[in-house]
This record gives C-alpha cells, sequence and structure tokens, in this order.
C-alpha cells in the first residue's frame, strides 16, 4: 500500500470532502496561498478557488463565529485554527455557541463544522503554542472531539468529521505532519467512537491518544523483550469514547495505563481511568494509571521541554512496576 | 371578573413584598392604570397599578403584611360589595364560601396569619385578645403570635366584630391562612374553634427532609472480615477470585505473605494446608520424611557433655543439633519429653549457647523425644511448625520429620533431616 | 413620520406594521404578567418602546431573510413571522414552544422563518450572523441576514472582528444597532467612546442613522439597504434611535436611580412607535381609530388565548432531557 504522509492525508481528504460536496468550504488564517504555515492546506485554493478556501485576518473569535453561521444555514465550514492553544480564543462561540444550537433549538438548528487544529509538545514552541486542550472541548457536551494517531487516521476521521451534522474538533499532532504511514487511495471513513487496538496483548493495557499511540507501540515493545505482553489502543476520537473495546481489553489483562498528552491533572486520562475503574473494577489487578504532561506551562529550553511529557521508557516502567504487583503509590 | 390583585415579582432576589400603604380603600372605585398600594422594596417604595377597572374588594392583606410574591392580595370586582368571593388562585385562603356552606362561619373580612419574617413560614398564635362576637377596631390587637425572636401583637385591620376564630392559642398556623373573620354586623352565632375543624386550606407542611440517600451497600471484598490484623490489601481481582473459588486472603496473611495480593498470590493460597489447628490433620501437600540412624551415638555424647562440660540437659542439646541442621539461623525449638515441652532458643552452633526460651515464645521447631516411648513409627500429619520426631529403633534411631509444603522445600526438608540424622550418628561432628 | 405617499397601494403593507407592531407590545405586555404573577421560569428582557425598529426592518425582509437576535428577542421573533402559541409556550418550558421547551426566552429561535435565535451572551450572534452572510455569498445565495444588537454590544471585541471581515469580502449582512440609550443599567455615553456609525464608518461600511420610533423611516432605509444588500452592495450599518419602557430584565423595576421617570414618561407618550402610526393611519385614511381599536382587541384576544393555552400546555417528557445534544448524521453520507 503507498505511504502518505499525515499532511498529505489531511490535504486529500479535505480536498476529496470538497469536491463530492460543494457547501463545503475552508477558512483560516493563511490557508489559501500559503496553505497554512505547516503546509498541510497547499494546494487546495488551486483547485477550489479563493471563494472556498479563504484566507482571513487574524480574528479567532470572528471567523469561528463566523463558521458557526455558515453551518447553522446551509453550509459545511472547515475552520483552520492555526495553533490548539488559540482555542481559549474561541470557547464562547465554540462551547456557548455551536456547541449548544441543536439543543437550544430543540433539534432545529444544527451546526454541521470542523474546527481543525494542533496539539503536541517538544518543538520548542514554549508555553503558548505547544498545549494539548483536548480536555477542554471534550468536557463540553454537544462537541465530538477526534485525535487521529497517524496519517491513515487522519485521512478516514477528517471526511467523518466533515460529514457530521455537528461540530467536530479534530487535533492533529504538530509534530507528526512529515510522518508517513500506510493510507488507501479507495475511498474509506473512520466512524466516530471505534477505538483501534494497534497490538494485541495480554498483560496490561496501554491506551494512548494522538502521538501517545505511538509512545505506547514503542513501550509495548521494550516489554515484550522483558516478557511483559501489552496491548495497545488507539481510541481514535474522545467523544465518542469507544468505552466497550477498552473494558473488554482490560477485562482481559486486568491492568491498565492511560496516556494523553494533555496536562496530568484533570485531563482526558482521567475521564477514561475513571470509567474503567466504574466498569472494569473487579477485573483490575492494579490501579489504572494516568500519565499526561506534567503540570507545568511547557518550557522553553529543550532540557527542560522534553522531559514534561509521556515517554516509552517511562510508559513501560510503570507498566512494569504494575505488572509485578508493585503499586506505584502509597497504599 | 374579579380581577386577582396579586403581590407582584418586585426584584430578582426578592421572594415577599411589604405593603407599606393601600392607596385604594374597600369599595372604592379604581380604573386600569389607578395607583393600588405601595409596596416597599429592598430599594424605594413602589407603587402597584390596577390592572383592570372595577371595584376593591377583597382586600386580605393589611399594612405592614409581607406578602410572598404571588399571592392575591385584593380584588377587583364588579361591584363594591363582591367581598366575599375567595381570592383565585392561592393555595393559603380558604374558600370563606366553602367554610360557610359546610360550617355555618359567619363571613366577614379575612384575618390572615401574616408574614412575618423572610424566613417564616407558620406562626404560632399565642394568645386571642378578643373573644368571639366581641367588637374591635382596626387597630385593636386582635392577638398574639410567636416569631423565633419575640411575640407580636397583631391588630384586627377591620372595624366590626369577630365573628370567627379559626384557629386556637396554641396552634401553629401557616402564613396567610385565614384565622379569623370580622363581620360588619355582630354575628348572630360567633365561632371558635380549631384549625383541624375548619374547611381552611392548610399550607403544605415544609416538605421532609429527603432521607440521606442509603449507605451504599459496601461491595463484597472477600472473607478479609476475618482478617487478623483488619483490612487486607488486596486488588479487586483477586478478591473476586477469591470470593468465587471460596479461598480465604486471610490464611495468606496468617501464612505471613507480604501484601498487597493479587492475582498471581492465588496460587499460592491454593497449596496453603487448610489446617491452622495443631490438632487437625492437613490436606494434601504434608512433608513425611524418615531416616534411619543405625547407632544411636547421641545417648553416650549427653552423658559426656554432662559429664565434661556440664551440659546436662538432653533437651537442650538436642535442641542445638536440630537448629543447626535447619541452617534457618536462630530459632525457637520446642522439646517435647516424658509428656512435658521446654522453649529453647539457640543462637549460633554453640551448644552450650542454648538457652532456655519462655513458654509462651511461638516455636519455630518441634521436637519430640520418643526414645523412652514404646513407639516406632509416627505419622501425625503437618503441624503448624514443623515436627522432629525421635524414637528408638532397635540400637539406634528412627528419626521423622513431619511437615507442611509451605513450611520447607522439598530440598531444605531432605537437607534438615539428613543434617539431623548426621549429628545423631556423629554427634561430636557438630563440634568441628 | 413620512408625508403622505400613495398610502392607498401600500395601504395592507401599512396595518401590517401597525398590527405586527401592536402584537409585540402585547405580547410583551402578556410575558410581562406572567413573569410578574410567578408564573414564568428565569427571566425575560422586554422590548417593548422598541417594536418600530424590529417591525420596519423584518417587513422589508422575507422568510428566506436571515435575522440573529438578542436576549431582548422576543420583538424580532414575533416581526419575522412566529406565532403566539409557540413563543409563550417556549417562554413557559412546554414541549410545544418553538425549540420544544429547551432555549427558553433567551434563546427562543424559529428556524422555519429564518430567525437564527435569540443570544444570551452579548454579542454572541454577530459570529453568526456574519457567518450566515458568508454562506450567502460561497453557496451564491440572494439572502440577506440582518444582525440585531444593542448599542451595549459595541462594546465587544468580536463586533468589529466580523465587521471587518464582512466589509473586507463585501457580505449580504446588515448591522442593526438598536440604541435604546442604556446598556444594562448604564447610560450608553458612558461605555461606547465616540460616534457608534463612525466604527463601522472605519471599516469602510456604509452607516446610517434612523429614528427607531419611526416604523415608516425605518421600513423605508431597510428596503433600500436590503436590495442594495442583494447586489452584494454590503454590508452595512444602521443606528436606530430608540427606546425600552421597561428595565433591562423583567425584575429590573426599581430603575429610578439610573434612569427618571420623567424620561421614560415623555418616551412614552410623545414618542410611542405604535402610536405615531395609529395617528398617521388615520390621517390618511387608511383605518378609522374604530378600526384599529378592533384590530387591537383581537390581537389582545388572542395573546390571551395564547397564554391559556401556553400555561395548560405539557411540559416535555423528562425523557428528553438528553435528546439534541448532538444532530445525527445521515448514515447515506457516511
Amino acid at each position: 500500500m503507498r505511504e502518505i504522509t499525515l499532511s498529505q492525508a489531511v490535504n486529500e481528504a479535505i480536498a476529496e470532502e470538497m469536491r463530492r460536496d460543494p457547501t463545503t468550504f475552508v477558512m483560516g488564517e493563511d490557508v489559501a496561498e500559503a496553505g497554512t504555515p505547516f503546509k498541510v492546506l497547499s494546494g487546495l485554493v488551486s483547485e477550489f478557488g479563493t471563494q472556498r478556501v479563504i484566507d482571513t485576518p487574524i480574528s479567532e473569535p470572528g471567523f469561528v463565529g463566523m463558521a458557526v453561521g455558515a453551518a447553522m444555514t446551509g453550509a459545511r465550514p472547515i475552520v483552520d485554527l492555526m495553533f490548539g492553544d488559540f482555542i481559549y480564543l474561541v470557547m464562547d462561540q465554540l462551547c456557548n455557541q455551536a456547541a449548544k444550537q441543536h439543543y437550544m433549538s430543540g433539534g432545529k438548528l444544527s451546526v454541521p463544522m470542523v474546527l481543525r487544529t494542533n496539539l503536541g509538545a517538544t518543538r520548542r514552541s514554549a508555553a503558548q503554542h505547544s498545549q494539548s486542550l483536548q480536555a477542554l472541548v471534550a468536557h463540553i457536551p454537544g462537541l465530538k472531539v477526534a485525535m487521529p494517531s497517524s496519517a491513515y487516521e487522519a485521512k478516514g476521521l477528517m471526511k467523518t468529521a466533515i460529514r457530521d451534522n455537528n461540530p467536530v474538533v479534530i487535533f492533529e499532532d504538530k509534530l507528526m505532519y512529515q510522518d508517513k504511514a500506510p493510507v488507501p487511495e479507495e475511498e474509506f471513513l473512520i466512524p466516530f467512537g471505534v477505538a483501534n487496538i494497534k497490538r494485541e496483548g495480554h498483560d496490561i493495557t496501554l491506551i494512548g491518544t494522538s502521538s501517545m499511540v505511538q509512545v505506547a507501540e514503542k513501550a509495548a515493545e521494550i516489554l515484550a523483550a522483558e516478557g511483559i505482553s501489552a496491548e495497545v489502543i488507539d481510541p481514535r476520537t474522545i467523544v465518542p469514547l469507544d468505552e466497550e473495546m477498552l473494558i473488554n481489553s482490560v477485562k482481559k489483562t486486568s491492568r491498565a495505563i492511560v496516556i494523553d498528552e494533555g496536562h496530568q491533572s484533570y485531563g482526558v486520562t482521567a475521564e477514561i481511568a475513571s470509567r474503567l475503574n466504574e466498569k472494569a473494577f473487579y477485573h483490575l489487578d492494579a490501579p489504572v494509571l494516568r500519565m499526561g504532561a506534567m503540570d507545568v506551562p511547557v518550557p522553553f529550553s529543550p532540557a527542560l521541554e522534553d522531559v514534561t511529557v509521556p515517554t516509552p521508557e517511562g510508559v513501560a516502567e510503570n507498566a512494569r512496576k504494575l505488572c509485578a504487583g508493585r503499586m506505584i503509590h502509597a497504599a | 371578573m374579579p380581577l386577582d390583585v396579586i403581590m407582584p415579582a418586585l426584584g430578582m432576589a426578592q421572594d415577599t413584598g411589604v405593603i407599606v400603604r393601600w392607596l385604594k380603600a374597600p369599595g372604592d372605585a379604581v380604573a386600569e392604570g389607578d395607583a393600588l398600594f405601595e409596596v416597599e422594596t429592598d430599594k424605594a417604595t413602589m407603587e402597584v397599578e390596577a390592572q383592570g377597572a372595577g371595584y376593591l374588594t377583597g382586600v386580605v392583606a393589611e399594612v405592614g403584611a409581607e406578602v410572598p410574591v404571588g399571592q392575591t392580595i385584593a380584588h377587583i370586582s364588579k361591584t363594591p360589595e363582591d367581598a366575599a368571593s375567595a381570592p383565585e388562585g392561592t393555595a393559603r385562603t380558604p374558600d370563606a364560601a366553602k367554610a360557610s356552606d359546610s360550617d355555618a362561619t359567619p363571613v366577614g373580612e379575612q384575618v390572615i396569619m401574616p408574614a412575618l419574617g423572610m424566613a417564616q413560614d407558620t406562626g404560632l398564635i399565642v394568645v386571642w385578645r378578643k373573644e368571639p362576637g366581641a367588637p374591635v377596631l382596626a387597630t385593636d390587637i386582635l392577638f398574639e403570635v410567636e416569631t423565633d425572636k419575640s411575640t407580636v401583637e397583631v391588630e384586627a385591620g377591620h372595624d366590626g366584630f369577630v365573628a370567627a376564630l379559626l384557629a386556637e392559642a396554641g396552634e401553629e398556623v401557616p402564613v396567610g391562612d385565614v384565622i379569623a373573620l370580622i363581620s360588619a354586623q355582630k354575628p348572630d352565632a360567633p365561632v371558635s374553634r380549631s384549625i383541624k375543624d375548619g374547611a381552611s386550606v392548610v399550607a403544605e407542611p415544609a416538605p421532609v427532609a429527603g432521607h440521606p440517600a442509603p449507605k451504599a451497600e459496601k461491595p463484597s471484598t472477600g472473607p478479609t472480615a476475618k482478617a487478623q490484623d483488619g483490612r487486607i490489601l488486596a486488588s479487586p481481582k483477586v478478591r473476586r477470585l477469591a470470593l468465587e473459588r471460596g479461598l480465604d486472603l486471610a490464611r495468606l496473611v496468617k501464612a505471613g505473605h507480604p501484601q498487597p495480593y493479587h492475582v498471581k498470590d492465588l496460587e499460592l493460597l491454593i497449596m496453603l494446608p487448610a489446617a491452622t489447628d495443631p490438632t487437625t490433620v492437613s490436606a494434601g501437600a504434608a512433608r513425611h520424611l524418615t531416616a534411619d540412624v543405625p547407632s544411636d551415638a547421641f545417648a553416650a555424647f549427653a552423658i559426656w557433655a554432662a559429664d565434661e562440660a556440664g551440659m546436662s540437659d538432653v533437651s537442650a542439646l538436642l535442641a542445638g543439633l536440630a537448629a543447626a541442621s535447619l541452617g534457618k539461623g536462630d530459632i525457637t525449638v520446642a522439646v517435647e519429653t516424658f509428656g512435658k515441652a521446654y522453649n529453647y532458643a539457640v543462637s549460633g552452633r554453640r551448644l552450650g549457647a542454648v538457652t532456655n526460651a519462655d513458654k509462651d515464645a511461638m516455636p519455630d521447631l518441634r521436637l519430640r523425644d520418643l526414645r523412652n516411648a514404646r513407639l516406632s513409627a509416627v505419622q501425625m500429619g503437618a503441624e503448624e511448625i514443623p515436627v522432629l520426631s525421635i524414637m528408638a529403633a532397635g540400637d539406634g534411631l528412627m528419626l521423622t520429620l513431619e511437615c507442611s509444603a509451605e513450611h520447607l522445600s522439598a530440598l531444605d526438608a531432605i537437607t534438615f533431616l539428613t543434617d539431623f540424622a548426621g549429628r545423631m550418628e556423629q554427634p561430636l561432628r557438630h563440634l568441628l | 413620520m413620512t408625508s403622505k405617499t400613495e398610502a392607498s397601494s401600500n395601504a395592507d403593507d401599512y396595518l401590517r406594521m401597525y398590527t405586527q407592531m401592536v402584537r409585540i407590545r402585547t405580547f410583551e405586555d402578556n410575558a410581562n404578567q406572567l413573569y410578574l404573577s410567578a408564573k414564568m421560569p428565569g427571566l425575560t428582557h422586554m422590548y417593548s418602546g422598541q417594536e418600530a425598529v424590529a417591525v420596519g426592518i423584518c417587513e422589508a425582509l422575507t422568510d428566506n431573510d436571515r435575522i440573529t437576535s438578542t436576549h431582548r428577542g422576543h420583538g424580532h421573533c414575533v416581526a419575522k413571522g412566529a406565532e403566539f402559541k409557540a413563543m409563550f409556550c417556549e417562554l413557559l418550558g412546554k414541549e410545544e414552544g418553538y425549540c420544544r421547551g429547551k432555549g427558553g426566552s433567551m434563546h427562543i429561535a424559529d428556524q422555519s422563518h429564518g430567525n437564527l435565535g435569540a443570544n444570551a451572551i452579548v454579542g454572541g450572534s454577530m459570529g453568526i450572523a456574519t457567518g450566515s452572510a458568508l454562506r450567502a455569498k460561497v453557496l451564491g445565495h440572494d439572502d440577506v441576514t440582518v444582525c440585531f444588537f444593542g448599542d451595549g454590544a459595541t462594546a465587544q471585541g468580536i463586533l468589529y472582528e466580523v465587521m471587518n471581515m464582512a466589509a473586507l469580502w463585501n457580505l449580504p449582512v446588515i448591522y442593526a444597532c438598536e440604541n435604546n440609550g442604556y446598556s444594562e443599567y448604564t447610560k450608553t455615553e458612558e461605555i461606547a467612546a465616540g460616534s457608534i456609525t463612525a466604527r463601522a464608518e472605519a471599516f469602510g461600511i456604509e452607516a446610517f442613522t434612523v429614528d427607531g420610533q419611526d416604523v415608516l423611516a425605518v421600513n423605508e432605509l431597510s428596503e433600500t439597504l436590503v436590495a442594495r444588500c442583494r447586489k452584494g452592495e454590503g454590508p452595512f450599518f444602521i443606528e436606530l434611535m430608540t427606546y425600552r419602557y421597561h428595565g433591562h430584565h423583567v425584575g429590573d423595576i426599581n430603575r429610578a436611580y439610573y434612569r427618571s421617570k420623567e424620561e421614560e414618561a415623555d418616551w412614552k407618550e410623545n414618542r410611542d412607535p405604535i402610536g405615531r402610526l395609529r395617528g398617521w393611519l388615520v390621517d390618511q385614511g387608511i383605518a378609522t381609530e374604530n378600526e384599529i381599536e378592533v384590530m387591537n382587541e383581537q390581537i389582545k384576544k388572542d395573546a390571551e388565548e395564547a397564554v391559556a393555552y401556553a400555561e395548560a400546555a405539557a411540559y416535555p417528557d423528562v425523557s428528553e432531557v438528553d435528546m439534541h445534544v448532538y444532530a445525527a448524521t445521515d448514515p447515506a453520507t457516511v
């Protein structure tokens, strides 16, 4: 199968959907000629024109609000938010307006829009351009949240997101844009709410989002050499979440670590761990661990930044302890 | 018609309003938009306008009354005499017409239990100051009400005669309920009764404080209740499996196995002997080894030790030799001989250093000196500690080691008995 | 007031404008009563006094044109074609409300008539309105969107973001600023520096000021601007000078501290939009006082019936509480 980069996969997905549905259009900063600073959307404006690939001023609340209005009245906008950190700027339009219109109108108005943005640290972009804020939006009823972990997921999830009649926030890991993965040429969509078992195992379940899937996979390799068999699962979307697959896995392995690049406290990991606790309690032979980024603003210095995020060695070490029955914290 | 005149909602934080002044009197003609009364709010005094034209009737709240928002306090009726019709839509004021039908209560101006404070739902009537049938002026004190702060005197509010007292002193009446009627004419049959007798609608009692949520059932955690030292640390899965298989995690605790327990500890639990009582027979995995010592050199050794080294306690010697053979460091050995048991603390190899241990000390090893008994063989089953039995066998000795699989591994048991047999055969070797 | 025009040929339009304004006033009176008699859950915000703004503008729009509304949204809702029954039901949280009781006064929306909804966030619908206009441009539709907002909302940053983009892209949107002199409990001049219309003009947007109590003037201006929008000449900005008779919300009763009774009385007695049009209709011979009274009574009756209906109507079933969080996605497209 051919391999393409995550960037190419996103580009293909959007282009295909724009060809298929004339009500779809893209808007955001530097999306047209520049194709965004990450070059993900290069070429779209040549095919679809500036009418459907719209460069906006630096007005995040304004253009996200406009996307909401366009979506409410028959279009399907794909809004590019250059850095996930800017989600704070658009919270009213995203969480008070987009997320709630369908409910507040008793089902009469819908907001079929996609907010495309990114996450991920270790790029030396410092505190305000390195955040992974999926937990903020996952918390809001009415939004859906997708987290592709490779080019394959990026394409399949993007297409589903564009066709979904709800506001969907997609987070791409900005460090993965040049990473390649096998992606079919034929059309395919990845449904929301369906997780993927990347690697089967029976001693411990490692649940990772976005690039933490690769971290988990590397940890699984390390553990395999020590005789510990780790199962790696990618939820792919955190809202909706494929609880059933995660719970079944934990019932099989009786141990789990959840890894996400949001901060350690009050994050996605806490939610998933909590659900495993509630629904697989009597199958747990070890506490479910959360591994997130440290509860610090992302530091600039490379010496500091790299220690703030989960690593394969860190995951493996925790897995070892859990499998040995050594509780990580005091009883 | 008649139109309800209600206490309006006056502001976001306000649940009641105090009537400062009536601008129209009962029976007055009012036009739509006329100011009817003034209400005090926390900011200022506000005029409330009539919502329709007619005559003001059925005024049931007097100046100073604190009325809940939404409650009807008067009517605008077609005629000025329309005072008898009960206000609609309020649960608190009884239908006076109904009252008169069922109980022949006289009609009259209604006197209600006033709202005396923001937090007060009921008032306790302390005493009536007027008798049924007595004449009364509006400014006369009609009754006293107890609030949580003090006793308040309440004026009659209407001129006339006390036609009915609808509650008794000592009764607690909800705010807004009608408790007396004052008629213009002297009543023929003034009434005095308890609120329980009346047709008045009693305000719903304050809802019973909700039952505290039933305590969540403690999930079954397996047979931990029998744990000697309280809570056992164990994973949810191992507890469940232990429960399902009828295994008792507490036995792992007793066996000294370190917590917390996980699923793999169940393998150990399964192998533990069922017996905890020294007299019961163990199941399954008990060890029973015998060794044949052809010649009993120990007896001579014991005599020599007593003569030459002053070590006259044979049992102590046995304890020392046994401990050395076991090779598990300092232990306490219980030696049973002639029906008596003595504890010895053994430390190091020097037989002279074997000392008496406390009678209540927990022995690690039991030695039964049965040389003078007529027994030739024993098979007692494993007890709670390993047991070494020494019997006479011809010119030599028969040694029997019995223990559970958990006490000693197979290798340890074999080594122990072999070693001890060796020492019993050639005790002097021990001294080397 | 405009001078006598070809009144007779537009008689129906004028009568309709009149009845629409009366409908709004009557609706608000009833809504206010519902609040005062403690029958309405929550709060609401009265539009009384500003009827000419909503009616004058909405009469220039079709059902296909869109509006966005504000927390003071009943006027826009009625003006854009909503029915009393469903509106009262919504205010009382009943199932037959426009939003199945799930939105209430501050989120009332009537999608079938192009009302994209009231909004509880000040400035919250400016993005939506401008986005609707963007959609019209991108998809090649010829509808126009009107964004209603108050003078207080000119303090929200998003207004400038969207006006900028609307101007850059010539979007078919009309920004209608209902300047009623007060931003909640504070006079406008204390919260809005400089000129309100100059703000729009700074983006190159043509801005107009009009007497918001003169429904005919509002309507005439709106017709012109809507037509120009359809030709791609938008966006536009209108500042309508108007007045709200009630407080900021229904509970804002003791308001003499920020607004004098004399001022309120002056607007009510001397500048009432309904009274003015009424006088004009009679002068022009379009209707007699009697006919007007009959119309008023009918509207009053309609409102009372609708209130009674709504009061008796059922609440949504509890099972609806978690419906409509997400829209169904057409499986055929997935």
